[in-house]
């Protein structure tokens, strides 16, 4: 683990230089690191130790470390694969490369380490690399980066805080000899300092309160890099998220509230359900591809920490387990947003149309992950919706149930959106001469395709990740033989469902060869209610898609403008000190007068 | 032995729902004080479309109605009819209520893939009001997992014996047939469709064998989702009782349809996030608080 840190931190001085001969060598030497780290990782056996730059036994391999770093180096892997040809249109390619290996640094040193302040660390590298990657994209990005500076390290101090806190308590900086002893404290501090360290989770992640960075900054950034930020950088907050609950015994500290769970989990578990009502409604309503997919990160982030807060055998399981999907989803739409902008240059989707005749293979890619994001079989999107389903219902907890309903058919909605309004519909005439992507940029989204079908279809390999997982953390694993899965409300076969799946399909589609051949018409022999139309860029129905739902909560409160708000009051309590200190007649005026009423004051 | 259940589920689909199809469209004319088409005549209907040469956007409006009729084939596979449960225990409620939205994907995405903004309208429409209906329908069927400790269709419909969900869970079962109705897409949500005001919405392009298979599809749709119902309230029984409650269903739902006109999708949605959510969370929580009849 330490020589893999080391070439990391070594590969971006490496990745900086050799990109001055060659822009593409930059991303080469992140996917050979990935790839390098991917099979290292892959390979190491759970609960290995190892020292760090001569501090004792810093670094610890657990079953959580070995999740998720697999996760990171496959979604880096696509990343860097992707960049080889994207690279050609950054702004500043040594840097970019540079800090994407380094933040593949950061992110990897938080996930093998149990050490708070050497994560802490680990953290603000990955934060900081990847600071400086944002504002690299469009031109409101400088202004994005931020919103993404101010949230994090809202979740970094209190986390930190939280740190010291423990440490003046306990005298030591691992977590896992804290949480042996941490059930004893009051019931204020183990409260203090829960949401003192889950507080940066709640940052990173996306979750109600701190979710506004995420439309801002995944719209904003480098196109590729918003794949990271919503496959992977967000994942880190889900990590911090799930190792504190499971590390720490939650379930004796805080007291039982309703069916079993504990009265923290049920806070969290609110955050999760507003943020699904964000994220979803506000996905909705966006014009914006990219915004558009943010909203849909905060969403997801909610069903994550809803899974994962269920701290039970099913639920936190599928929370897990929702982790990875959403990870290789976001990648997949992100890297497909980013070959459709590499051809046409837009992210607005009603500027689109049509591209599905010119980019198959990345409508095939965005077609799969959204259909994983809306957790839909056979893909393993619908894997982990099903375990925390289950979960909900059999702990009857409906109000929680409702919003994830409410999430789960709202994604079909937004995710429909780009669908209809890039893919679908009427080819522009400005796009007439596109292209589909290079092939290097393809393959990494039919991996991650492929991927995601396939454990959907056998999620057993995942499955094994998520149940060391919770065996490490002492709860009873999630049941599973082969690709039959089972809860406590009944059980379902992947396989089967895969078998019927394509049982269907191949009816239909006797049916339909065997029936009558039909003629193809070009997408301007169309049913114009008897209008002649000269101009059919304009017959393409993408703007403001679902305006009928989105006039019912149009009104609705705004927390982006709410800091917005608190950022005006700042500027104006600052503007109004500058006045005073500025020498101008009447600050002097005014200081005179303060001065001298001071002094009348003082002398009577 | 399951290839011969699901290949009994398919058949029964096909012919009864067909025929239960012309018998609605025969209840609605005599509604509305007209003679009616013949109660086979969607059979007609069926083969003449499948037959003809037709014509075609592009591969993905082929593809969208392959997907559509196969996912709806899939989904049906796993529903129970009365007694031929193809796949005992594994018939969960959310696998099945998941499948069916593969083939509703692969129709909007069909239909969208014409390039006529009808379609897409339709489509943007079905979707919201998809948002409507589900929500309450699942929180509904959700108390009746809760009661059973499974989500097991076939064990649900195996567990009331005589003794009908539709007594157990009155509201619930109100809920469900006010989904029900949605699902179909049958007036007062039929706005999705709406003949006279955009087009047929997603069928608006559609010709020959690909109106057929879609009408095919639509009648595999209707035939799931009513035995869902007729399963999880009615208890299922044999299979020619089963087919009599399944009758019994859809002429309620076709005499409802006939007498009422339409809503606008944005009321629709308002009212199942009213009337219908208020009365699905009454339901649970009756049922977490041993409420059950």
């Amino acid at each position: 683990m330490q020589s893999l840190l080391l070439y990391l931190a070594i590969g971006a001085l490496v990745g900086y230089f050799l990109s001055m001969i060659n822009k593409r060598l930059g991303p080469i030497v992140l996917l050979a690191l990935s790839l390098y780290g991917l099979f290292t990782l892959w390979n190491m056996p759970i609960g290995s130790v190892e020292d760090l730059f001569g501090f004792e036994d810093i670094l610890q391999f657990t079953a959580l470390s070995k999740y998720f770093s697999i996760i990171t180096l496959i979604v880096f892997s696509c990343y860097a694969f992707f960049n080889i040809v994207w690279i050609s249109k950054a702004k500043r390619p040594y840097a970019f490369s540079a800090l994407s290996i380094l933040t593949l640094f950061g992110t990897l040193g938080v996930f093998l380490t149990p050490h708070l302040i050497a994560l802490y660390i680990f953290w603000e590298v990955a934060v900081v690399a990847s600071l400086f990657i944002v504002p690299m994209g469009k031109e409101e990005s400088k202004k994005a980066t931020i919103w993404y500076i101010v949230i994090s390290s809202i979740g970094s101090y209190m986390f930190l805080y939280g740190t010291f806190l423990l440490y003046s308590k306990f005298g030591t900086f691992n977590l896992f000899e804290i949480s042996g002893d941490i059930a004893s404290e009051g019931t204020g501090f183990k409260w203090l300092v829960s949401l003192l360290l889950l507080g940066a989770g709640v940052a990173k992640s996306g979750i109600f309160p701190l979710h506004v960075w995420l439309r801002n900054v995944h719209g904003n950034a480098p196109d590729t890099f918003s794949a990271v930020l919503s496959g992977q950088l967000v994942k880190m907050g889900s990590y911090i998220i799930a190792l504190f609950l499971g590390a720490f015994p939650i379930a004796t500290m805080f007291s039982q509230f309703y069916a079993g769970v504990n009265i923290f989990s049920y806070v969290l578990i609110w955050l999760g359900n507003i943020s699904i009502l964000i994220g979803t409604f506000m996905a909705i309503k966006q014009n914006d591809m990219k915004m558009l997919m943010a909203y849909s990160t905060v969403a997801n982030g909610g069903y994550i920490l809803i899974g994962l807060a269920l701290l039970d055998q099913v639920g936190f399981a599928g929370g897990l387990f929702h982790v990875i999907n959403h990870a290789l989803a976001a990648t997949m739409i992100f890297l497909s947003f980013a070959a459709v902008v590499y051809r046409t240059g837009t992210t607005k989707i009603d500027e689109m149309g049509g591209l599905i005749f010119k980019m198959p293979v990345t409508f095939v890619t965005y077609l799969v992950g959204i259909i994983s994001i809306a957790g839909i079989p056979p893909t393993s999107g619908f894997v982990s919706k099903w375990m925390i389903f289950q979960s909900l219902i059999s702990k009857g907890m409906f109000v929680t149930a409702m919003f994830t309903f409410v999430g789960s058919i709202g994604s079909f909605l937004y995710v429909f959106r780009p669908l209809a309004g890039v893919f679908l519909g009427q080819l522009k005439r400005k796009d007439k001469d596109v292209k589909e992507a290079p092939m290097i940029m393809l393959l990494p989204m039919i991996i991650l395709v492929a991927l995601t079908i396939l454990w959907g279809v056998f999620p057993q390999q995942v499955l094994v990740w998520v149940t060391d997982v919770q065996r490490q953390f002492g709860m009873e694993p999630f049941k599973f033989d082969g690709t039959v899965l089972y809860s406590n409300l009944g059980h379902w076969d992947s396989w089967t469902v895969f078998v019927m799946f394509m049982v269907g399909f191949i009816i239909a589609a006797v049916i339909y060869i065997l029936m009558p051949k039909g003629k193809k018409i070009p997408l301007d022999d169309q049913y114009t209610s008897g209008e002649f139309l000269h101009n059919f860029d304009l017959y393409h129905y993408a703007t403001k898609y679902y305006a009928f739902l989105e006039r019912e909560y149009e009104g609705h409160p705004s927390f982006e403008d709410w800091y917005t708000s608190i950022v005006n009051v700042l500027k104006a309590i600052g503007k109004g000190v500058d006045y005073l200190v500025r020498r101008t007649a009447s600050a002097y005026t005014f200081w005179m007068a303060l001065v001298l009423a001071l002094l009348l004051w003082v002398r009577w | 032995m399951t290839v011969l259940k699901v290949a009994g589920i398919f058949l029964t689909a096909f012919f009864f729902g067909l025929t239960f199809e012309g018998i609605g469209r025969k209840i609605t004319a005599r509604v509305q004080r007209r003679y009616g088409p013949r109660w086979y005549q969607n059979f007609i209907d069926l083969f003449k479309t499948l037959s003809k040469h037709g014509y075609t956007h592009g591969w993905i409006f082929d593809f969208g109605v392959i997907m559509a009729l196969g996912g709806i084939i899939a989904s049906l596979g796993f529903v129970p009819v009365g007694g031929i449960v193809a796949f005992p225990g594994m018939d969960n409620f959310f696998v099945i209520v998941y499948l069916f939205t593969i083939g509703s994907l692969g129709m909007a995405m069909g239909m969208v893939g014409t390039g006529n903004p009808w379609a897409s309208i339709g489509v943007a429409r079905a979707l919201t009001l998809m948002l409507g209906y589900e929500v309450p329908y699942m929180i509904s069927i959700g108390s009746m997992l809760y009661f059973y400790r499974t989500s097991s269709i076939s064990a649900i419909m195996s567990a009331q014996g005589g003794d009908w969900n539709l007594f157990k869970f009155p509201i619930g079962a109100l809920v469900a047939l006010i989904s029900l109705q949605g699902m179909l897409g049958k007036e007062p949500f039929e706005a999705p469709i709406a003949p006279a005001e955009i087009a047929s919405g997603p069928m608006v392009e559609l010709s020959a064998k690909y109106m057929g298979l879609l009408m095919l599809m639509n009648t595999f749709m209707e035939f799931a989702e009513i035995s869902l119902f007729v399963d999880l309230f009615l208890g299922g029984g044999t299979y020619f009782v089963f087919l009599l409650k399944y009758l019994v269903v859809w002429v309620l739902v076709v005499l409802i349809s006939s007498v009422l006109p339409r809503f606008r999708i944005e009321q629709a949605v308002y009212f199942y996030w009213t009337v219908p959510i208020i009365l699905a969370f009454v339901q649970v929580f009756m049922t977490v608080n041993g409420f059950v009849f």
